[in-house]
């Protein structure tokens, strides 16, 4: 090992994925270990906070463990412990921050917290180094915003949603017409067999860079409310199309104001809904019509993982992001 | 045990931190704070100062003594997390106590205790333990109201212990670490991965699905 490499430990456990990684200088995925709990959630419709708190803390050393085995690494070839701040499930985000607290104290190694879409954001390092200025669409269960970076890890909002997140969206819309948790990937499967033939509105189609998604949900609710009232069956293919359809339209429309308002050579998008396959699709012709540069993230690295909060912990720490043993999980804070 | 074993007790169970630092069978150093919801922001640096100012290292602790629960879901959570990944990093002895046992042995009195937690609702976690400390009702998951007529129903005299605001006549838990300590130290220290809260209940979620995830 080179001396001036920085092997930086990461956890995350900001919702329903107990998650640990081992990251060189920012952009070296050494080993991860994600340890889901999505087929426990599934029972329950979505995410129960309680249940994943009581599977993190039942789970957290071992994943730890096998992370260190997988890398062929002990506690001490680590210099520094990177943990998930917030925003997150706050019973499951303090999990992952007693655990990365005590290895610091234990091992007397820095302690670096992470803002959890900056790990999404520097989940794009480990597939290419990040190039600036660049423009990041984030999209994700708790997050659809537009952040603007002249440098590492310097994040500037230009705005974001004012309700529901585009994720949260897509989970309730798959809620109303009966496709199973987790409904992102599964509405996305089946508007690419359906027709967008149902008329919705399109959410908060004006100038600025904010996003409204809770009035398109509401359209989506009373719409399949007065099919099932005029006992006329819900074409679910068609719906999803209908729904998807509006959802991209909005987001692209933004997107390429953004691209050309700011002067920005490179596009990235981080979060769970960057695996939608139909945005990314649209995205990458949006790139190639307005010639900038897309990236994005491995497929791996969209749901959440620790591997992005190593390698986002690498330039926090440079920034001279550190924390003392007096630090608490946040369920809602600001990047910055 | 030998009288130089270096023992840290954790307990954060409760809306207080319970923490105490042990050589032999001797307490030198303790911690007993409200903190409330500052719990999971306190507590780890709260036990750092104590080894700091006892200057022990945190490798020169020989094993960790951690209350597993019953208790507030969240607190428990914070000091087995920190207990455990302590003792699996520093290869160290892990032993987990109850919280209703430990409650129960603090309290010197020849008489039943009958320790309880308020868990809401008119429920508690509450077990019955005779003068040497046996058990006569098991911890459990209650209502209060059949929990007090069972203590009623004993024959001998019985007090109940609990830090929470219940509407009954009862002693405040004050932890006598060194007799805690002393009672469960023999207990065969586990695998810290198998080490976990005891909640004795289901989440709601499960409960309403009757399911059972762990």
């Amino acid at each position: 090992m080179n001396k001036k490499d920085m092997y930086i430990l990461g956890i995350e456990s900001s919702c329903d994925e107990t998650s640990c990684s081992i990251v060189k200088n920012g952009e070296e995925e050494i080993a991860t270990v994600v340890l889901s709990q999505i087929d426990i959630h599934k029972n329950f419709g979505g995410v129960v906070p309680e249940i994943a708190s009581r599977h993190h803390v039942k789970n957290i050393t071992m994943v730890i463990e096998e992370c260190l085995e997988k890398a062929n690494m002990t506690l001490d070839d680590i210099d520094a412990i990177a943990v998930t701040e917030g925003p997150g499930l706050i019973g499951s985000l303090l999990v992952g921050m007693e655990a990365a607290k005590t290895l610091s104290f234990v091992t007397g190694k820095p302690l670096i917290p992470v803002h959890h879409i900056a790990g999404h954001i520097y989940a794009n390092n480990l597939v290419k180094r990040l190039e600036f200025p660049l423009l990041c669409l984030v999209v994700s269960g708790g997050h659809t915003e537009f952040i603007y970076m002249d440098k590492d890890y310097s994040f500037k909002k230009l705005g974001g949603t004012l309700d529901d997140a585009v994720g949260e969206c897509y989970d309730k819309v798959a809620r109303v017409i009966d496709v199973p948790y987790p409904g992102g990937p599964m509405i996305d499967r089946l508007a690419k067999e359906g027709e967008p033939r149902y008329p919705l509105p399109i959410p908060l189609n004006d100038d600025t860079y904010n996003f409204s998604f809770s009035g398109l949900k509401s359209a989506v609710i009373n719409l399949a409310h007065n099919l099932e009232q005029r006992k006329e069956e819900i074409n679910k293919e068609d719906l999803a199309a209908s729904f998807q359809n509006v959802v991209l339209d909005v987001i692209l429309k933004k997107t390429r104001k953004a691209i050309r308002e700011y002067p920005v050579q490179n596009l990235i998008i981080a979060g769970g809904v960057a695996a939608n396959s139909s945005l990314r699709e649209a995205l990458q012709n949006l790139a190639e019509e307005e010639q900038i540069h897309l990236t994005v993230p491995e497929m791996k690295y969209c749901t959440d993982n620790a591997a992005m909060i190593a390698a986002a912990a690498y330039y926090a720490n440079k920034r001279g992001d550190k924390a003392s043993l007096i630090i608490n999980s946040k369920s809602t804070m600001e990047l910055k | 045990m030998r009288s130089s074993t270096i023992t840290l007790y954790i307990d954060t169970s409760s809306s207080y931190l319970y923490t105490g630092l042990l050589i032999g069978n001797k307490l030198k150093a303790s911690c007993m704070e409200y903190l409330g919801k500052d719990l999971s922001t306190y507590a780890l640096s709260k036990i750092a100062k104590m080894l700091e100012n006892s200057s022990i290292k945190p490798e020169e602790i020989d094993r960790i003594m951690v209350v597993n629960g019953p208790g507030s879901f969240t607190g428990i959570r914070i000091g087995i997390t920190i207990a455990k990944t302590y003792a699996w990093a520093l290869h160290k002895e892990i032993i987990t106590i109850n919280s209703l046992e430990a409650m129960a042995v603090s309290l010197k009195e020849e008489i039943y205790k009958v320790p309880l937690i308020d868990a809401r609702r008119g429920y508690v976690f509450a077990g019955i333990y005779d003068q040497e400390n046996q058990v006569v009702l098991k911890n459990q998951y209650i209502r209060l109201e059949t929990l007090v007529e069972a203590a009623n129903s004993l024959i001998r005299p019985y007090k109940f212990i609990t830090n929470d605001a219940l509407s009954l006549e009862h002693v405040s838990y004050i932890p006598d670490i060194e007799k805690i300590v002393e009672t469960f130290q023999n207990r065969t220290p586990l695998n810290p991965h198998a080490v976990n809260p005891e909640y004795l209940k289901r989440t709601e979620a499960e409960e309403n699905q009757g399911i059972q995830t762990e």
